[in-house]
């Protein structure tokens, strides 16, 4: 897709999130709400001392802080495509000489860089003189965090997109939705950082894309994770990254064929 | 020779899972896998010649729209091979979406949260056109389409006539040779309806933009389609010159009657022909010239007890009720048969 109309259409996604001001507020306390509640719970935890998966009372708040921060600044919309294919609009998308996944990237990102700057980045930064966090900074940690957060970002947003494309087939998507947040939140590691999981669970954590969503680049921000560890991390969502691509482009392929208009 | 519009064979079938009544029929559904196949469109063929302004009809369901999602590129075909501006369609979405222009009549394609002025920009830069085009082009549609004045308004407060003259609009953004039109008067009045029209009547006739329309008023096809194709339950039963349709049904009326009381049939005015009846009331077709209309409704209501009447010109449908019981009458129709030029 051609970048003026990429950006065009991520401007007028983030235009759109300005609009709902009331939305946005109850968004901001919310943010900060659960901010306040994992914070909270994790220094309660290892205020006896203890450093579990190698976490002090300090660097899991400061964890704690940057993978909700995250996942706030990766709020999307992860209904439009159901919607727009059982109301039958997804017809007036198709008529364009855009490609879809794109045009749906495009306006992911307009929605994603208004929370970021709205609520995912003040946040963050509140919380950081409110908890006194002491990130460390490095030029190399910075760069490969920042990496990161990209692919992090195009994983979440390839796996709503492929949950989305269900709609092609079944008319009710909200169970596969359902089952998609409860592995998220339990997974992604913006509520669980996944080295507290227990060794049974490790399988579950490599063969799905959860974890590089949240952990990985909040852990390499905070730098929890080693240096070489982090290189294997990148390595690893790099790949998911390229898996969740071509299955996004075989679900569109299969899907366009079985598409039914609703509504004449 | 080549068309600018073909379709050859084109077929489309829905697979419907069947779903009992009630709670226990849902659950019964989960389980079962019993499925309908529903046939949208069937075998069908033709070719539309560049510059053409074809009307596309047929009652609710017979598979109008259907068609236009495949020319479009919307919906894949189950059968057939549709070829627009020499382009598969729905193998080249992005590629024919270039070259057409689409209005669905039922649904928007403007931004419903923005200002008119917006959507056409968003538009303008989708289209890839220059600024100095896109000048001279908004000018031209502002002009003849009447928008002055709606361009800082928001979609969502546009009534339906102003929202649908928008919508033509944005279809002709970047120029298109091919135009689909699906319902684009559908529930605008009289006045609404007649601006669209002239203003196609002239885009066809100045630059020559290939139109397909579907609609279900009569006079929108008389008044712009030189050619017209009518489809039922997904077939093709007429394709050919507007013309040659209304010389076979030249003064055909519908006469609406209310009756005091129920009536079964009018012997005594035979010239009234019963089409319908529906409690006490009946529809009538005159099909005996201008001239006998009146003393035939004059004789009706000296001889039963009329509460209102009205005269109605006869209907798409009725239309193509009449080709099947005319069959014999109008020339016959073969898929893939060009039609005269």
């Amino acid at each position: 897709m051609n970048p003026a109309v990429f950006g065009k259409f991520a401007a007028v996604s983030f235009q759109k999130e300005i609009a709902y001001r009331f939305d946005y507020f109850m968004a901001v306390l919310n943010g900060f709400l659960y901010v306040f509640v994992f914070t909270a719970l994790w220094r309660a935890l290892y205020a006896q001392g203890g450093g579990a998966a190698g976490f002090t009372a300090a660097s899991i708040t400061a964890y704690a802080v940057v993978a909700m921060a995250i996942r706030i600044s990766f709020s999307m919309d992860d209904t439009t495509i159901a919607i727009k294919v059982r109301d039958g609009s997804i017809a007036t998308d198709l008529i364009r000489p855009v490609s879809f996944f794109m045009m749906n990237l495009a306006q992911c990102i307009g929605f994603s860089a208004f929370h970021t700057v709205a609520r995912g980045v003040p946040i963050l930064i509140f919380s950081i003189f409110l908890f006194k966090l002491d990130i460390p900074f490095t030029a190399r940690g910075a760069a490969l965090g920042a990496l990161s957060l990209v692919m992090g970002y195009l994983i979440l947003f390839m796996l709503n997109y492929l949950f989305g494309l269900i709609a092609f087939w079944v008319i009710e998507v909200f169970p596969f939705q359902l089952t998609k947040y409860g592995l998220l939140n339990l997974l992604g590691g913006s509520v669980i950082p996944v080295d507290l999981f227990p060794a049974f669970m490790k399988p579950f954590l490599v063969l799905l894309p959860f974890q590089h969503i949240f952990y990985t680049p909040a852990a390499i921000l905070v730098g929890h994770t080693a240096p070489e560890r982090a290189l294997v991390m990148l390595a690893e969502q790099a790949a998911w990254v390229g898996i969740m691509g071509a299955a996004s482009l075989l679900a569109w392929n299969a899907g366009k064929s079985r598409l039914v208009i609703q509504g004449g | 020779m080549a068309y600018t519009i073909e379709a050859q064979n084109l077929a489309k079938t829905f697979t419907v899972n069947e779903s009992g009544k009630g709670l226990l029929g849902a659950v019964k559904a989960l389980f079962s896998t019993k499925k309908r196949i529903i046939h949208a469109v069937e075998n069908i063929s033709f070719g539309i010649g560049q510059g053409e302004f074809a009307g596309y009809v047929g009652e609710n369901g017979a598979g109008k729209s259907t068609t236009i999602k495949i020319l479009t590129g919307i919906l894949v075909p189950t059968g057939g091979v549709a070829r627009v501006n020499g382009v598969v369609p729905y193998e080249n979405r992005r590629e024919n979406s270039k070259n057409i222009g689409v209005v669905f009549g039922q649904r928007t394609q403007l931004w419903w949260d923005l200002p008119v002025r917006e959507s056409f920009e968003i538009l303008r830069v989708i289209y890839r056109v220059s600024k100095g085009d896109f000048d001279a082009t908004m000018a031209r549609l502002t002009m003849g389409l009447g928008l002055d004045g709606l361009m800082e308004m928001p979609v969502r407060k546009l009534s339906l006539g102003q929202r649908m003259r928008c919508d033509i609009a944005a279809s002709l953004v970047h120029r298109p040779a091919v135009l689909f039109l699906d319902e684009p008067t559908i529930g605008l009045d009289v006045l609404a309806k007649e601006n669209i029209r002239s203003f196609l009547r002239e885009l066809n006739a100045k630059d020559g933009t290939t139109i397909i329309l579907t609609t279900h008023d009569m006079n929108d096809i008389e008044q712009l389609c030189k050619r017209l194709i009518i489809l039922d339950k997904g077939r093709i039963v007429h394709d050919g010159p507007t013309d040659e349709l209304k010389k076979k049904f030249p003064h055909d009326k519908i006469i609406e009657v209310d009756f005091e009381n129920e009536v079964a049939a009018l012997p005594l005015v035979p010239e009234l022909e019963p089409i319908r009846r529906e409690g006490n009331k009946m529809w009538l077709r005159h099909a005996h010239g201008p001239s006998g209309l009146a003393l035939a409704i004059g004789k009706l209501a000296s001889l039963y007890p009329v509460k209102d009447l009205s005269v109605r010109e006869p209907s798409v449908e009725l239309i193509v009720r009449s080709i099947y019981e005319k069959t014999a009458a109008l020339p016959a129709y073969a898929p893939g048969e060009k039609a005269a030029e």
